[in-house]
């Protein structure tokens, strides 16, 4: 045996078998692999490269192992083994093997580390050689397989351990990827079949019985190999036609087992790991396409019919005749069912990708023969387009397109045919499984609803234009999306004003959570949305939108979902939040917008809009306005169902409430995404659409104005606005229309003052031209109404003349400090003031003197510039500013209203009165008349009124003493101060006496608010001497400690600012009462200073005069 | 039960000052435009479709516009106003340049009358100092005057029209007195006479088909009259109204329905045919001024505005459903 290199080569070569020399077979690239490996030198230099010096090697180790079989022999040997080279090992192949298989068929029972050491032994030897003979490959083979089974029962895995089976079922593997093509192929002739169903049963049973993951998988793995499918990095025989052929024939006798048992491996213990469960479905699919395979069924007479002469193995032949192929695929039907229904929803992504695989596998080998497994197949498919891994999505997506592709070259529609059949059946199935089946579960069948879509593509028009498709997927949508509105928090929940809301930027709002009836999870949610889209992005947008609409009008009980529906389908027709795989030309602008016009005409329709939303709203205005509802809907629509009433009535219960608050805001939510759907087109619709939103937007209901705000922003964004303040001021006109027009029509449209005010609220003075005449409007509205609609309106008011306010800041500064306060001085940011005061005063002074003469001449330059209206008009007033008007006209009705029985709206309309003078303040011509007028009424809320609308007018008070100074001063000292004072003196005593109770009676109130505002009246109005020794006179009593706390705070507050008015006086007034220390005069010339509080002992007031004293010095 | 008058369909705001006049040009529904005239001088073009101005024409100074309309398209116009002068503006591709301007001579409020003699070439009455002037537009070439002899006072209102039967272009004319005159304009003489109102007469519409006419003035009527074969004015009936005063009076396109502004806020409709009141449309709060409908092709787009002195117009769709 001494060949070199080349010549052990060339020899390797001439002895492979033809079949070799033409294909490429696993066995002959490994042959290749070792030469080349010795040619360059890779393999490691220590090993014995000669066969003869390895003969010689290994020859002591080989002999001792035949004589004695002991475990150090074998490692002896296995150790020597690893000295050899792969070429060396190769001719010495035979050889070596001799020791180990003796071992083996030695017989009587030998300890399993023995066994396992031969084994390990034998599968070093295989994996680095190739099998040449059939002999020898078939004799291991058995040889092996024997080690697994039972030596009772053939068929059954011994009780061997774990470790024996997994290098047993190794060699294994090695002898069969070490075996030569075409002997490889020799292992599936008829006459193998029992030796093979043997080693087949035998490695189902460790699959299916076998505790250690690792050995299950080795034995699924070593299935793979028997398949010739076996997909390690190894080189791998080809297999032919013929050869498959063969292949699929011998396998035939074992698919039922093999199925079965995978199947149940499959669907056995979900924790059983994710790798074993994979290998079992390559398996399956292998087999199944292997044997199921089109082509080889198309041509099976021919090739199997020499399978007479048999004998007794022919009996166990299966012939794949057509009923064969009929009943097996039946079977295989069933078992594919169980393994999809159990797999699908696997939670490891490769068993996912495996099931892929699976479909894709059979659809494309066996789809004639499996004609049942089709729809289960492209179920799996499609279920798994929107998987959360993105590898299984992408192959999934990859052999869907792949089988379109295939099935639009020949006969298509039978494919298609498929998909709308299935599309059909979940439809129908689909309430019932989202009623029954766990979240999971629902997800999983709604991605596979979403499959079925996105394949069938711009097929799903045609699809829908069945009515019976149709039907079955708006009335599934309608059930599955029903909402839960149990929740009595919906209704509970308010928001405090409308406008502080309209402030909140994008980011602090969040889109309400919705609750429906049948799922919690947020992603079968988002799932289904996505159908939606789908459809409307697919579907034909007319006719989905007249079957919802049409849904919509006829039911109240779908009426949200329908919305819920349209909403996400103009979405969708958009392509607004789609991940589309096909580009599809989107519906064209025009009608997507003819589509939204008509939505929205039908949502903020009168009785789909007003609908009621509390109960405790007993308004006057929202009863009469749902009585006239009540009307309209009884005169105006004869189909008008018994639903559509119930609304209208009083006594509706929480439920139909939170009912119609959820449509609102679904319907709210639909304008925002049909603006998002429009984008800058929306704009146009604005002038429709907003002014609904708006009045949403200052809704009571905390849930329908938040959803109000969420689509007003949506509309910002989608047309283009920056931010609310932005929409609102630059589409006022369109708003502004719509007002006008409802507050003449106010039984209807109730919220137009609201929006009004909202509008205000955001707006800024270039709408004083648009708005002009809608605050005339208001006014006009008021004047017919007040009883009713007073708060409304003096809501709006307000609101009016805050935003006057604001948008023409008053110049303060010529008018607050014409009259200073000696006091004021002190402070030192008023000594610029105060010297410029004096100088104006100086002037005054000087030009009042001058203008005694002619006081004409001076009045003349300033008619100069009117002159042109004054020529034309000479009676005529110059015509004042809008702004001014306004303010005057509202100031008008605040003296009717101030008097009004309701506090709530005496207090609102004491706050207006107090802006209004803010803004007249500059036209003092205007504003004193005003104030006359206003004078009895205010009167009354100063002295004869609660106690909140005293502090109230006490505050109006002041701001009117700061703009008209000396018009009120007298009147205010006249009527206002004497019975204030009056009160606090005839109080005194009862509440020095009183107990802690007293804090709660009116009395007190009363007390309390005309302390606090006595102090800032004072120094706001610059009241004089007298006025404040009234004043503090009234005050005193309240020194006393005995008084309660809080009349004794405010009371000190009061001398606090008059001491800012007047310094000395109080120090002298408190002097009197109190004081703490003796003066001595600096001389003896002077008198002594006497004051009356002097030497007095402690008292009652020590306390309050020491801390105010303290603040005097 | 009768309907509850309907509202308008919507308001016009922002001119700042009172509607004057107003003109639809509605023939491309697309881009359906209306001129306003202000008392302040300013010529809004509002687009009917954004219910926003697109553009503010200045070009009289201030001074208050009687009159617009367009000729031909929508981008040739024609403003009348009380600076004396009679301009048209080129409006096309964004333009808005005066490219005439005619001094009228006349500070009244009589609007004037333009008429489509052939293609591209129409006839324009305006009222000049004492007499109507008629000129040919585009070129501004002067037709004729036409003085009545007789003293009737300041030109109210005018109306071209072109009668069947070859004669040539007609005009009625309103007067102070309140008498109206049916001018042949080739023969410059006056065919017709006739009083109608015992206060100055204000407004007027003809129906060229019917040969009617009806006009308003400062009382509390509103006549009409027809022209018989012989070309004489002949009175018809009246219609009394509640509150006196109507500004102006405007008859559809389809000669269905009849348009009047009053005095007393309320714009009124009634059949064309007897005269018969159909409605009394309640909005705006001070004078209407002005009333028109629109030129759309389809009839059921149809609207009608009016203009008022509290600065608002409003555009109202009625009676197009049959």
């Amino acid at each position: 045996m001494t060949y070199d290199v080349g010549g052990n080569e060339r020899r390797a070569i001439d002895s492979m078998p033809q079949t070799c020399s033409k294909e490429v077979c696993y066995a002959c690239v490994r042959q290749k692999r070792l030469t080349s490996a010795g040619n360059l030198h890779f393999r490691r230099m220590s090993q014995i490269d000669n066969a003869k010096v390895a003969f010689a090697f290994l020859r002591p180790a080989c002999v001792l192992l035949t004589r004695e079989q002991s475990i150090q022999n074998v490692q002896q040997l296995n150790a020597q083994l690893r000295e050899v080279s792969d070429l060396a090992l190769q001719q010495l192949q035979e050889y070596v093997l001799f020791p180990l298989r003796f071992v083996l068929k030695t017989p009587g029972s030998k300890r399993e580390n023995l066994i396992q050491a031969v084994v390990e032994g034998i599968e070093y030897v295989l994996s680095n050689t190739c099998v040449h003979s059939w002999d020898l490959l078939q004799e291991l083979f058995s040889e092996l397989c024997l080690c697994l089974s039972s030596p009772g029962k053939p068929g059954k895995p011994a009780s061997v351990s774990e470790d024996l089976k997994a290098a047993v079922i190794q060699s294994l593997d090695a002898l069969l990827h070490a075996a030569y093509g075409d002997i490889a192929l020799q292992l599936y002739k008829p006459v193998m079949l029992p030796g093979l169903g043997a080693a087949i049963s035998l490695l189902l049973a460790l699959a299916e019985e076998e505790k250690s993951r690792k050995v299950q998988a080795a034995a699924l793995k070593c299935l793979l190999i028997l398949l010739l499918q076996c997909d390690c990095k190894e080189p791998h025989l080809w297999v032919g036609q013929e050869e498959s052929c063969a292949l699929a024939t011998a396998f035939a006798c074992f698919l039922p087992g093999i199925t079965q048992v995978l199947t149940r491996v499959i669907t056995g213990d979900m924790k059983q790991g994710h790798a074993v469960t994979v290998k079992a479905i390559k398996v399956w699919y292998r087999t199944v396409g292997l044997v199921m395979a089109d082509e080889q069924l198309s041509n099976a007479d021919s090739s199997e019919a020499s399978a007479a002469d048999l004998g007794k193995v022919g009996e166990l032949l299966v012939k794949r005749t057509q009923t064969w192929v009929k009943e097996t695929s039946e079977k295989v039907a069933i078992l594919l069912k169980r393994i999809t229904s159990c797999v699908s929803v696997h939670q490891h992504w490769k068993v996912r990708l495996e099931m892929v695989n699976l479909s894709e596998n059979l659809l494309s080998t066996c789809q004639k023969s499996l004609k049942q497994c089709i729809s289960n197949l492209l179920e799996v498919l499609v279920g798994k387009l929107n998987d959360e891994n993105s590898a299984v999505r992408d192959k999934c997506s990859a052999a869907l397109e792949a089988i379109a592709l295939r099935n639009q070259t020949g006969d298509n529609h039978t494919f298609n045919d498929i998909l709308s059949e299935n599309l059909h059946s979940l439809a129908t199935s689909l309430p019932r499984l989202m009623r029954i089946s766990d979240d999971q579960h629902k997800l999983f069948i709604l991605n596979v609803f979403l499959g079925y879509l996105k394949v069938l593509g711009p097929k799903v028009a045609m699809v829908l234009n069945s009515a019976a498709h149709l039907q079955r997927i708006s009335k599934a949508l309608m059930q599955v999306l029903e909402l839960d509105i149990t929740d009595v928090r919906i209704v509970e929940e308010r928001s405090s004003s409308s406008l502080e809301h309209t402030g909140l930027g994008p980011h602090e709002l969040y889109t309400q959570k919705k609750h429906f009836v049948y799922f919690t999870d947020a992603n079968i949610f988002s799932s289904l949305q996505q159908i939606c889209r789908f459809l409307g992005y697919y579907g034909n947008l007319y006719l989905l939108v007249d079957h919802f609409m049409d849904l919509y009008r006829e039911s109240s009980v779908y009426r949200k979902q329908c919305a819920l529906v349209l909403n996400e389908i103009i979405s969708g027709a958009a392509g607004v939040g789609l991940v589309a795989k096909h580009k599809y030309g989107p519906v064209s602008k025009d009608d997507l917008k003819a589509a939204v016009m008509s939505i929205i005409e039908e949502y903020t329709s009168l009785n789909n809009w007003h609908l009621p939303t509390n109960s405790v709203e007993s308004d006057r205005d929202e009863d009469s306005h749902f009585s006239h509802l009540r009307i309209l809907s009884i005169t105006n629509s004869v189909q008008e169902n018994h639903n559509q009433l119930l609304p209208a009535k009083k006594s509706s219960t929480v439920h139909q409430m939170n009912s119609n608050i959820w449509q609102i805001c679904i319907q709210l939510e639909g304008i925002g995404c049909f603006a998002v759907a429009l984008g800058v087109d929306f704009r146009l619709l604005l002038m429709t659409t907003l002014y609904p939103v708006l009045e949403k937007a200052g809704d009571e209901t905390l849930l329908i104005s938040h959803s109000a705000l969420c689509s007003l922003w949506d509309i910002c964004r989608a047309c283009g606005y920056s931010s609310l303040k932005e929409l609102i001021n630059m589409n006022s006109d369109y708003l502004l229309n719509d007002i006008s027009l409802n507050l003449q029509r106010l039984s209807l449209h109730p919220h137009a003052p609201r929006v009004l005010a909202v509008m205000f609220y955001h707006s800024d003075a270039s709408l004083l031209p648009l708005v002009g005449d809608v605050v005339q409007d208001v006014l006009t509205a008021l004047d017919l109404s007040y009883d009713e609609r007073a708060p409304v309106f003096c809501a709006v008011l307000h609101s009016l003349v805050k935003a006057l306010v604001r948008w023409f800041p008053a110049k303060l500064g010529e008018k607050k400090y014409s009259a200073p306060a000696g006091a004021r001085c002190e402070d030192p940011l008023d000594v610029r003031q105060f010297l410029l005061d004096y100088h104006k005063l100086r002037c005054q002074a000087e030009g009042l003197l001058e203008d005694e003469g002619d006081t004409g001449d001076i009045e003349k330059p300033s008619t100069v510039p009117d002159s042109d209206e004054d020529l034309e008009d000479p009676d005529k007033k110059p015509e004042l500013p809008s702004h001014i008007t306004m303010a005057k006209d509202v100031l008008e009705r605040c003296i009717h209203l101030l008097s009004d029985p309701s506090l709530r709206l005496r207090l609102k309309v004491l706050d207006v009165l107090e802006l209004c003078v803010c803004v007249l303040q500059s036209h003092e011509d205007v504003l004193l008349p005003l104030v006359h007028r206003c004078w009895p009424a205010l009167l009354q809320r100063l002295t004869n009124d609660d106690p909140l609308a005293v502090l109230w007018a006490i505050k109006v008070l002041c701001t009117l003493g700061e703009t008209c100074g000396d018009f009120l001063r007298k009147r205010v000292s006249q009527e206002v101060l004497p019975r204030l004072t009056g009160s606090l003196l005839k109080q005194a005593p009862l509440s020095a006496k009183a107990g802690p109770i007293y804090a709660h009676t009116l009395a007190f109130k009363l007390q309390l608010a005309v302390l606090e505002g006595l102090g800032t009246l004072c120094l706001r109005l610059d009241l004089a001497d007298s006025d404040l020794d009234l004043v503090s006179e009234a005050c005193l009593p309240y020194l006393s400690c005995r008084q309660p706390a809080r009349l004794q705070e405010a009371c000190l507050s009061v001398f606090r600012h008059l001491i800012k008015v007047d310094p000395d006086a109080v120090w002298f007034m408190l002097n009197e009462l109190y004081c703490p220390r003796s003066y001595e005069p600096p001389h003896s010339d002077l008198h002594a200073v006497r004051l009356a509080g002097m030497g007095r002992p402690k008292n009652e007031y020590t306390d309050n005069i020491l801390r105010l004293l303290a603040e005097i010095h | 039960m009768a309907r509850p008058p309907p509202t308008p369909l919507f308001v016009l705001r922002g001119s700042g000052a009172p509607i004057n006049t107003l003109h639809f040009s509605c023939q491309e529904p697309s881009s359906a435009l209306l001129f306003s005239g202000s008392g302040k001088g300013a010529i809004h073009v509002w687009n009917l479709h954004t219910r926003r101005a697109e553009r503010v024409l200045e070009g009289h100074g201030g001074s208050s516009i009687v009159w617009v309309n367009t000729i031909g398209s929508k981008e040739t116009l024609i403003s009348q106003a009380r600076d004396k002068r009679l301009c048209t503006w080129n409006l096309s591709e964004g333009r808005s340049d005066v490219t005439q301007s005619i001094f009228t001579g006349s500070v009244g409020f009589c609007q004037g009358s333009v008429m489509e003699m052939h293609p591209q070439r129409w006839l324009l009455a305006y009222p000049a100092e004492d007499m109507e002037e008629l000129v040919e537009l585009p070129s501004g070439v002067p037709v004729c005057s036409l003085k009545p002899d007789a003293k009737l006072g300041m030109l109210m209102c005018v109306k071209l029209w072109q009668p069947d039967g070859g004669c040539g272009p007609m005009l009625l004319a309103g007067y102070e007195d309140g008498s109206l005159a049916l001018w042949d304009v080739a023969q410059r003489q006056i065919l017709s006479r006739l009083t109608t109102h015992p206060e100055p007469l204000l407004c007027l519409d003809f129906d060229p088909v019917g040969l009617r006419g009806v006009s308003g003035s400062a009382e509390r009527a509103v006549s009409s009259w027809v022209l018989d074969g012989q070309q004489n004015l002949q009175l018809r009936d009246t219609v009394e109204l509640v509150n006196p005063g109507i500004s102006q009076l405007r008859l559809r396109m389809d000669r269905r329905i009849l348009a009047s502004a009053g005095w007393d806020h309320r714009i009124r409709l009634f059949s064309w045919k007897k005269l018969k009141p159909l409605a009394v449309l309640q909005y705006h709060t001070d004078t209407a001024l002005c009333v028109t409908f629109s030129d759309h092709k389809d009839s059921r787009l149809g609207l009608m505005a009016a203009g008022s002195k509290d600065q608002r117009i409003s555009i109202w769709s009625v009676y197009n459903d049959s």
